[in-house]
């Protein structure tokens, strides 16, 4: 069952297995990069099959083709996008003293990617059903961008939650590793065996709470887990990056449009240059209602 | 009595919260679904031509049902994964096919009043808003058995509320339009047996904006 691997490595990170507190504090994130990197390439293509179903009703010039184009554009619009916005993210992160490593950090956003992707390509039978049913190209277009924010916005939920983790993660080792350096030099057998009642209280404590803001039984990826957050630099650093990141997705979007393909066109692998994804959608909005 | 029949009456029991099995609830929408879509058909009798409409119909509400439910399924099932709420699927599944078996086992039961009206009233404007209102009826008591089955599950975990929402929303948007490519379900006397209405590729959501828009001047 080895086509079964990279499925299953995907289903961990949906269920939250790979970002439950055991599974985080081994190392940044235990996913295999290769194998979701497979599945959301995988997604991708189905999402675009679905969408190009739109095209395949329609009957204008080479619209074959769009089925091919489709496919390949909408794996290619995430990891583009990733691609454009990641070297930034790395060099701030580095700049306000955060502790992701290149590869930590590509596999905690190509995880997000897959979460998104998920998201996106369980949507793509509904898609596709709209697709065969309606003949209206702006209700289509509508339909897709809503389909893609959503899964955008559960993706990066997922980033800035099991971000949330790691921060408390670390927190805890902080406190654990400061009780550490307090009890070891420990000489007065009075003095000492005071502080250490007291440490093993505050250590107990600690654990308990890390306890109580972890429930993992029940807690999902998405679930919020209260506790205090560390560098909160490096938070809003991700916070930005999740704004530029959607703007930038949305603008390439429109830079590889078309992507279900205008039944009063002919086919083309892009269209020209102008304009912008924001005034598109717009005025696709106006046109749905006149 | 068969005994999937028999069965049927497991999901109206409000005490026993035992389902039919997973096998039987399919068969159930197939079979009452099928016994309303009968009777919806029947609007112009079933002599000749007409017989072909009494098929149609009887095809079309269990595929209404099913097809609506199987597209919306997998999307809910990620939301399900990513809520951490995986491990309770099953039940949600088992819980929402009962809700459709439960919704033609009440369309069934509604299904003498339609035939009384079809036999009193003449008007087809009149028969297709009839059945709207079974509809309607049907929808909204189907959700007593939903919440019934989802109620131990959102006591368990209080996300199963939101998720309960959220399917509605989702089943609601997609069935909606699942129900306007089917049409038609009862057959104008006026125009030809067909399975689809010829040209009727549309978009529900489009026509009411259009509708809405040509009723506000625009």
């Amino acid at each position: 069952m080895k086509i079964l691997g990279p499925l299953r490595e995907l289903d961990q990170i949906l269920r939250g297995e790979k970002t439950k507190p055991e599974s985080l504090r081994r190392a940044s994130l235990e996913i295999s990069l290769g194998q979701i990197l497979g599945m959301i390439v995988f997604l991708g293509l189905l999402y675009g099959l679905c969408m190009s179903v739109f095209s395949m009703t329609q009957d204008y010039p080479g619209h074959e083709w769009q089925i091919i184009a489709s496919m390949v554009k909408v794996p290619a619009l995430f990891l583009l996008t990733l691609l454009i916005t990641f070297p930034s993210l790395y060099v701030f992160n580095a700049l306000v003293g955060s502790r992701f490593e290149v590869v930590e950090l590509l596999r905690l956003l190509i995880a997000s990617l897959g979460v998104a992707l998920s998201m996106l390509g369980s949507l793509g039978l509904i898609v596709a059903f709209f697709s065969v049913s309606t003949t209206s190209y702006s209700f289509m277009i509508l339909l897709n961008v809503f389909v893609f924010s959503v899964s955008g916005f559960l993706g990066l939920k997922f980033l800035l939650q099991t971000l949330h983790r790691m921060s408390l993660l670390t927190e805890q080792e902080e406190t654990e590793s400061s009780i550490k350096e307090t009890t070891s030099p420990v000489h007065s057998p009075t003095e000492g065996g005071f502080v250490e009642i007291e440490i093993v209280e505050e250590s107990s404590k600690a654990s308990s709470n890390m306890a109580s803001n972890f429930s993992p039984k029940e807690a999902g990826p998405l679930a919020q887990l209260y506790g205090p957050v560390l560098s909160g630099e490096v938070k809003t650093v991700f916070r930005c990056w999740i704004v530029v990141f959607g703007l930038v997705g949305a603008q390439m979007s429109w830079i590889l449009r078309p992507f279900i393909g205008d039944p009063n066109s002919e086919f083309a692998w892009f269209r020209p240059r102008g304009s912008s994804f924001f005034e598109a959608v717009y005025h696709t909005f106006l046109n749905l209602f006149s | 009595m068969p005994a999937y029949l028999q069965q049927a009456d497991r999901l109206l029991r409000p005490r026993e919260l035992s389902l039919p099995t997973l096998q039987t609830l399919p068969l159930l929408v197939l079979i009452l679904g099928g016994w309303y879509g009968t009777v919806m058909g029947s609007y112009g009798g079933f002599g000749g031509e007409r017989l072909w409409q009494v098929l149609y119909s009887a095809t079309k509400v269990p595929l209404l049902l099913l097809a609506t439910f199987s597209i919306s399924l997998p999307s809910f099932f990620v939301l399900n994964t990513l809520a951490g709420l995986r491990a309770d699927f099953g039940r949600v599944f088992s819980a929402l096919l009962a809700t459709q078996a439960g919704m033609t086992l009440i369309l069934a039961a509604l299904s003498p009043y339609t035939a009384l009206w079809y036999l009193s009233f003449e008007s087809y404007t009149q028969a297709i808003l009839f059945n709207g209102v079974m509809f309607g009826i049907a929808s909204f008591a189907a959700q007593f058995i939903l919440l019934k089955f989802y109620n131990p599950l959102i006591r368990e975990n209080k996300l199963h509320r939101l998720m309960l929402v959220l399917w509605l929303v989702l089943y609601a948007f997609v069935g909606i339009q699942m129900g306007w490519v089917l049409r038609p379900f009862i057959g104008s006397p006026d125009e030809a047996i067909e399975f689809f209405r010829e040209n009727s590729w549309g978009n529900a959501y489009e026509r009411v904006f259009q509708i809405f828009l040509r009723s506000i001047g625009q």
